[in-house]
């Protein structure tokens, strides 16, 4: 009966991580402009990456599941950095695509007299 | 977990992996690029995940948390590649 659940319940967890990812493919192909195709490579990199990581706990075995979970715990960490990276790259790009390397301006010194 | 679905979503992710290969092929720019490749890395944890379970074996997650790890570290350097012009 247990088993059963527990067989029913890993399996949903599994096909909806992977129709997760099928989604998200499915609007990477579909879409042209980056930040489009950010939000749908969120999809991949996020929920679909942790739902089928979560069904390690189906499998019992005490290594595979701890090893799951910490990639799990990576991930959620990992992702919405770099999807903010490749965001804020494509956003400066788009701003000023004919700035010198740093474009940050020149701060004055605390007492208002500017350090050149 | 029953072996029949684990077989289906192995072939099921080796299937995303190759429309996330021409996805790669498709992509014109250099940030299209990065994302392609992430979002491929992604997918080739999920596959290494799944094989883990097929398998019963636990070693390919290492495998996985190291590629993870990898990708983290190149997205955000290639990233600041593109802003900068040089990667640090």
């Amino acid at each position: 009966m247990l088993d059963a659940a527990v067989a029913v319940l890993s399996t949903g967890f599994l096909g909806l991580g992977l129709l997760l990812a099928t989604i998200g493919l499915y609007g990477l192909l579909r879409q042209r402009e980056i930040f489009v195709q950010l939000h749908a490579a969120g999809l991949i990199s996020g929920p679909a990456s942790l739902l089928v990581l979560i069904t390690s706990l189906a499998t019992g075995r005490a290594e595979i599941i701890t090893s799951a979970l910490l990639i799990a715990a990576f991930v959620l960490v990992t992702a919405p950095l770099s999807s903010h990276a490749v965001g804020r790259a494509a956003l400066r790009r788009s701003q000023a695509p004919d700035e010198p390397d740093d474009p940050v301006p020149e701060q004055p010194d605390h007492d208002g007299v500017s350090s050149r | 977990m029953p072996e029949i679905v684990l077989v289906i979503a192995l072939g099921w992710t080796t299937l995303l992996v190759v429309a996330g290969g021409v996805l790669l092929l498709r992509a014109d720019d250099m940030l299209h690029r990065i994302l392609a490749l992430d979002m491929l890395v992604s997918l080739i944890i999920v596959l290494l995940t799944i094989l883990s379970y097929l398998n019963d074996v636990s070693y390919y997650l290492d495998a996985a948390l190291a590629l993870a790890l990898l990708s983290f570290t190149a997205t955000l350097v290639a990233a600041r590649y593109v802003i900068r012009g040089r990667p640090f």
